[in-house]
């Protein structure tokens, strides 16, 4: 089987800068959720 | 082990290498040995990027790392995510445009021979020497805690692992490796899940949280900047940045996963999930190793972790003194758990004024505690130098063997040696087809049939599982090569990652440029490490630099014309292909 070059649609968004940035925005957003737990006990 | 325990580890280990057999059976051709016929869909690739980087040591070291220093190796990883996106937009289209088999074929299109001889070269020395690590690291603490025969121990996981790479190829590694995740990541969460039914019943989950907390171990994020601290945001988003760029881009036993996608699709969309995945995964194996601590506040943990050590001790001139430090730590966990149990009350009754005396005293008695088990390394460094006074490996281990049901503590053995075999079986297999691809096929018999080159994969995959078993042999003499080889990786990883950004964003500069500036960066890299304390995390970012550095220097004093090349049309591949 051939590699499908057709075939380049990311899932969820319409373009790849959309699943780049949920990756970057998740990245972000678990570092100020740990960020909060580490000054909540500190 | 119990009968059960043993037949749950065997059942589990001997199903999935049957399963790998039997499932990729039949492959005819190199094109699906190497590549898997391009078939693997994304959720595939990403489980098998995971299970590649997940090895036995991140079960068994992970936990007891939380355990001993909190939570913040954590920031270790918040590079990853930034890597994959960057290789997502930067490296997968090349790759998937050339149809490469290894990573190394596009250094010949882009530079020359001599440059992806180089890259293969530096790959198969370390990672030649990491699969025998790998198998050797977790025998050691197994054939410690469990008094299996370690030869026999790396022998036997050496040899299913050689089973079902050598029959299946790239498929079976693929396909077995998402049986070993399912394995891992549901004995590991069984696991967090029976640590935190096993607190006393007055301590609730909450509880449990709440004590971690105050005792320091919720350390997950550090902004403070240090350049021998290994772990804080930045050298985690930088220092980790290049260090997982290399590792994902530029290492076969990484690429090699990928490159078994369906569409580049496929490919893109199972490692941006790897990118999504990872800190999590991390912060419950963490977070297993928290929970196991506060267990410990409750249960009087033993004095130093691996018994074996403190065992020989009885036979030597610091038996008494030995002994004389058990009574401090009987006394030390004594008093540590009283306050935790006023702790626990005044958070129940949201007493805050009686939590921070609480914790104030027990920040003291944790510094006791610290200085008696300090004590303990020193004395086992006295008894025999050539000890490693490090019992965090252990930590995991030996509450599993004492305190988990039957039954699940073969299913933890399963994680354990799981994790072994799909790590060995990426590098295995990636050793394999870069010997083929980039030296054999390249340099040594440029024409042959397919079948030919089959065979000779399969003969190169066995070879090497052979030698990463001698290696694995020769380790148990040599008491330091883990750390050895995690920093030979992170010597090489910088400067190999340097020639492939100078390859896709440096269009100037030509092959002779990168191959002395390659070089040259890798002379200074090892003058640092030599010369200067400087964690060995920031060598990736330095080899990197000094590479794109001098590359383009060179380009600019030596080179004859300044000319942009276009990437993977400069020459035709001279790969056999």
């Amino acid at each position: 089987m051939q590699q499908n070059e057709e075939n380049d649609n990311p899932p969820l968004f319409k373009s790849w800068k959309g699943m780049y940035w949920l990756v970057l925005g998740a990245l972000i957003f678990q570092i100020i959720l740990y960020y909060a737990i580490t000054r909540y006990f500190e | 082990m119990s009968y059960i325990d043993w037949f749950v580890l065997l059942g589990t280990v001997v199903f999935i290498t049957v399963y790998g057999i039997w499932k990729t059976r039949g492959t005819q051709n190199i094109e699906g040995y190497l590549k898997g016929n391009n078939s693997e869909k994304w959720w595939t690739i990403c489980l098998s990027i995971m299970a590649t980087q997940a090895s036995a040591i991140t079960f068994l070291s992970t936990p007891g790392q939380a355990y001993e220093d909190g939570m913040r190796f954590l920031q270790f990883y918040f590079g990853l995510p930034i890597a994959m996106v960057i290789i997502c937009v930067t490296f997968i289209p090349i790759y998937y445009k050339l149809k490469v088999y290894t990573a190394y074929e596009f250094l010949e299109s882009r530079f020359d021979l001599k440059t992806r001889s180089l890259a293969a070269f530096l790959f198969l020395v370390q990672r030649g020497l990491a699969a025998g690590i790998t198998i050797y690291a977790p025998a050691i603490i197994l054939s410690t805690i469990l008094g299996w025969n370690i030869n026999l121990t790396n022998i036997c996981v050496g040899a299913l692992v050689i089973a079902y790479t050598v029959s299946g190829g790239t498929k079976a590694v693929s396909a077995t490796q998402k049986q070993q995740m399912a394995v891992m990541m549901g004995g590991m969460i069984i696991a967090g899940i029976v640590v935190v039914h096993m607190l006393p019943a007055q301590v609730s989950f909450g509880d449990a949280v709440q004590v971690a907390g105050e005792m320091g171990k919720l350390n997950l994020v550090n902004f403070d900047f240090s350049w021998t601290d290994r772990y804080n945001v930045w050298s985690g988003v930088t220092a980790g940045l290049f260090l997982f760029m290399s590792y994902f881009g530029t290492d076969q036993s990484q690429v090699a996963r990928y490159l078994s996608g369906k569409s580049i699709s496929e490919i893109r969309t199972g490692l941006l999930f790897n990118g999504l995945l990872k800190i999590p995964m991390q912060f419950i194996i963490l977070f297993i190793g928290v929970m196991v601590f506060v267990f410990y506040q409750f249960v009087q943990p033993p004095l130093y972790f691996n018994k074996v050590e403190t065992d020989k001790l009885a036979n030597t001139e610091q038996a008494a003194q030995f002994r004389e430090l058990e009574v401090k730590h009987q006394q030390n966990f004594q008093a540590k758990s009283e306050q935790v149990q006023v702790m626990v009350n005044a958070l129940q009754a949201g007493n805050d004024t009686n939590v921070e005396t609480a914790r104030q005293s027990l920040n003291s008695i944790q510094e006791e505690g610290k200085s008696i088990r300090k004590e303990v390394k020193d004395l086992l460094k006295k008894a025999n130098p050539n000890t490693e006074a490090r019992d965090t490996d252990y930590v995991f281990i030996s509450f599993v063997m004492q305190y988990m049901p039957v039954g699940l503590i073969g299913l933890l053995m399963a994680v354990i040696i799981c994790a072994a075999m799909s790590s060995t079986s990426s590098e295995l297999n990636a050793l394999a087809s870069t010997s083929l691809i980039d030296i054999y096929r390249r340099s040594v018999k440029k024409e042959a049939s397919e079948k030919h080159y089959l065979n000779m994969s399969r003969l190169l995959t066995f070879a090497w599982g052979v030698l990463a078993i001698f290696f694995a042999t020769l380790a148990s003499r040599m008491e330091n090569l883990i750390q050895a080889v995690n920093i030979l990786g992170s010597i090489f990883y910088g400067t190999i990652l340097g020639i492939f950004v100078v390859a896709f964003y440096f269009k100037y500069v030509k092959s002779n440029a990168v191959f002395w500036a390659a070089v040259l960066a890798e002379l200074i890299v090892i003058a640092t490490y030599v010369q200067t304390d400087i964690g060995f995390l920031w060598l990736n970012p330095i080899g990197c630099l000094l590479v794109i550095f001098f590359g383009f220097m060179f380009q600019v004093l030596f080179g004859r014309k300044l000319e942009p090349v276009e990437i993977g049309i400069e020459k035709p591949l001279k790969s056999g292909k």
